[in-house]
């Protein structure tokens, strides 16, 4: 029942933007800040909330950008660089910050993303300061196509991505490493009695969400075709943080439900409410996270079993 | 479908009118992009006042060609990807004509792109940065406004002009890509200028500050002979403020670039350099000796109950460079003008607006003088206005088409100053 639930969503996402093309760009925006929140939600099965997942998701686009100033333009290759970077930096970066626990955890991860954002804000040479850096359309296997083909790839290259990715993290949850995430937060010193490296867990949890938030940061700089340090500022962390929470973090759809819904709410409200779009997008999250405890996936799941019942 | 519709009823109607006529409208779709929302809207609401103002009257008259313009505003503090995604859904609507976007550069940057791929006319009322055309062709990218490299060598020009001895400068420009740029373009002219220039102190706060004093602080420490800011909208009344409190504005000569859009809002002293970043203030010979200016002033004045600062005057410039494109349009093809025909006729488009007048060459960029001049007192308003001015002629202070402006400005010498209207003969 669920895979049928599944295969509904993965329709309706891609038959709409056929019928409204605008909106195609919104789902494939959906698709890759969906990829951030995942790796945000895989951290939080731990019981750690990183506040600066963010720099991550810029490293990604960045690095996209960079290689694409620098006649490195297939986008394969851009992809898998910006997601090997990031894996990379989440590997450094996650040495020091596994050994914290709560909101020290945040702060730390919060404060090394603003470190970045101010290093990209001020290396004007290089990153183009706040005006950020064009990222050129891409080849694909060496073949030279303009934007109006890329579009159709990105969004639905991004959806078979988002579903092997999705496939791959999904085994991961449940492998024994997956599975130790929340033993972690429910009691670690047992974890360790039982003979498990903590630190490996959470390290190679901390790399894998940053690989996960690099490669949603690829797709979003290919797909707008300007990076800015915007996207590494906290609030684009905090709203990936949201993102996870608002889908539900119990399984690698809530994410994308999650992303899906505030980026909707965000653009409809600027479409018709121009002068109040905060206000609308505000109070939207606020009646999700005072009725649905579960996310609205936790919500759309449970209806799906009750009716199959 | 509301234009197919009237398509098909004129059809139906004359009998013999080939479907594919392009007949009149109902209205022009216009998207208009700026803050309207967050710090920035200091600067961008004055825009969007000017604009709904502007799009009122052209209306009142009978709109442009007979078709009166429809307005859709967008707010650019939503980021950089909402503002690209709200451009794609205006772009995908047939009713929707010509894009007026956007204030920030950044903004302007990502959209540029997304202009040329949609074939959608995109006309900057902002966007400064000398970036924007750098390396970088755009087909259906105007920018009928100045750029920073004019803007910043204006200043340089006129310091020089009143005062060739200043040699110790100190710059507090805010922290992003428009006050760097601005740091070192003047730099860059006073060097060529005057080789003895140098810089004492370089400051970039960053947005949004409160307090200025440790820059203060040091910049008093500097005994610079100029001070030299493009701060603008609260952030540049908070600097004048404090600034003013601890004697900074007595001891050195300050030039704020965007001194214009606080003179009715701040106590500014007298001698103090400012500008409209163009040609766009509302109160320049030029302006005065303009019927419709007085008029659009008047109104903009009884209707949000200050008189336009630059940025409103640039909106309302651009507005007028947008009609004056349609017009010529018109005139060029048989039927109502496509997306393209407005495109062909914003090619190298010359027309007179509020303040001044505008061409757009061939690298799409817009020529437009640059007007400079002091703070001074006036029996008339109770805020100080800009005396002794000097219009700069656009072709000579904007870098001719395809040159690098950083090298260009390294040619420059000190006869340049001299080859320039003096500080007052603008009257």
């Amino acid at each position: 029942m669920r895979f049928a639930l599944h295969a509904a969503l993965v329709a309706a996402f891609a038959l709409v933007p056929l019928a409204a093309p605008w909106l195609g760009f919104v789902f494939t925006l959906v698709l890759a800040k969906g990829l951030a929140a995942l790796g945000v939600a895989i951290l939080l099965r731990a019981g750690l909330i990183s506040i600066g997942h963010a720099a991550f998701y810029a490293l990604g686009a960045y690095a996209v950008a960079a290689m694409s100033e620098n006649a490195v333009s297939d986008l394969v290759l851009q992809l898998i660089a910006a997601t090997l970077v990031s894996a990379l930096a989440g590997a450094l970066i996650g040495l020091f910050l596994v050994r914290y626990r709560g909101i020290f955890f945040a702060m730390l991860n919060l404060a090394v993303s603003m470190v970045f954002y101010t290093l990209l804000s001020k290396m004007y040479h290089l990153t183009g300061g706040t005006d950020g850096l064009r990222v050129d359309t891409p080849t694909v296997f060496g073949a030279v196509i303009d934007r109006d083909t890329l579009e159709p790839i990105l969004l639905y290259g991004g959806l078979a991505l988002v579903i092997v990715v999705g496939l791959a993290v999904h085994r991961y949850l449940k492998s024994p490493m997956g599975e130790a995430l929340p033993a972690v937060e429910t009691n670690e010193i047992r974890l360790e009695y039982l003979g498990i490296a903590v630190p490996r867990v959470l390290l190679s949890a901390y790399t894998l969400s940053a690989a996960l938030a690099g490669l949603g940061g690829g797709v979003h700089a290919l797909l707008v075709g300007h990076v800015v340090p915007d996207l590494a500022y906290w609030t684009t962390s905090g709203q990936l943080v949201l993102v996870a929470v608002l889908g539900g973090i119990g399984g690698v759809v809530g994410p994308f439900v999650g992303s899906f819904f505030l980026e909707i709410v965000r653009s409809f409200a600027v479409i018709y409410v121009a002068d109040t779009w905060n206000l609308i997008v505000g109070a939207g999250l606020l009646v999700v996270i005072f009725f649905l405890p579960v996310g609205l996936y936790g919500l759309l799941d449970r209806a799906v079993r009750r009716s199959a019942k | 479908m509301r234009r197919f519709a009237a398509t098909l009823a004129a059809a139906l109607v004359a009998g013999s009118v080939p479907a594919l006529a392009q007949d009149k409208p109902a209205d022009i779709g216009m998207g208009v992009f700026t803050f309207t929302s967050g710090p920035a809207a200091a600067y961008g609401m004055p825009g969007r006042n000017a604009a709904e103002l502007m799009i009122e009257q052209i209306n009142a008259d009978g709109g442009i060609g007979g078709v009166p313009i429809k307005p859709t505003y967008v707010d650019e503090a939503q980021g950089g990807e909402g503002v690209v995604s709200e451009f794609r859904r205006l772009a995908e609507d047939p009713e929707m004509d010509v894009m007026v976007a956007a204030l920030s550069s950044g903004n302007c940057m990502a959209l540029a792109p997304v202009a040329d791929q949609l074939q959608m006319p995109m006309v900057t009322w902002n966007c400064d940065t000398h970036q924007l055309f750098l390396n970088e062709t755009h087909d259906y990218v105007f920018r009928p406004n100045s750029s920073t490299i004019p803007e910043f060598v204006a200043y340089a020009a006129y310091l020089s002009a009143t005062d060739p001895e200043a040699t110790r400068i100190a710059i507090i420009n805010p922290d992003y890509a428009f006050g760097h740029d601005a740091a070192q373009i003047f730099t860059g002219a006073m060097k060529a200028f005057n080789p003895d220039v140098e810089v004492v102190a370089e400051l970039f706060p960053k947005l949004g500050t409160a307090s200025f004093n440790t820059e203060i602080s040091r910049i008093a420490a500097a005994r610079p002979d100029v001070i030299f800011s493009n701060l603008w909208g609260g952030d540049l009344e908070n600097f004048i403020r404090q600034a003013s409190a601890r004697g900074l504005f007595r001891n050195s000569k300050v030039i704020l670039a965007l001194g214009e859009s606080v003179l009715q809002r701040t106590d500014l002293p007298d001698g103090v350099i400012v500008g409209v970043l163009g040609d766009g203030w509302w109160m320049s010979p030029d302006a005065q000796a303009n019927e419709e200016t007085k008029a659009f002033v008047a109104a903009y004045k009884e209707k949000f109950g200050e008189y336009p600062v630059f940025p409103a005057m640039k909106m309302a410039n651009t507005i007028l460079a947008v009609k004056a494109a349609y017009e010529k349009a018109i005139e060029a093809s048989d039927g109502w003008p496509t997306r393209d025909d407005l495109r062909d006729a914003l090619e190298g488009l010359q027309v007179d607006n509020l303040t001044g007048s505008v061409t757009i060459r061939e690298d799409h960029d817009g020529l437009v003088d640059q007007v400079v001049g002091v703070t001074e007192p006036t029996d008339d308003y109770d805020f100080p206005i800009i005396g002794e001015m000097a219009r700069y002629p656009a072709e000579k202070i904007t870098p001719p088409v395809g040159e690098d402006p950083m090298a260009w400005i390294g040619t420059l010498s000190p006869d340049f100053v001299s080859s320039l209207p003096a500080p007052g003969s603008y009257k």
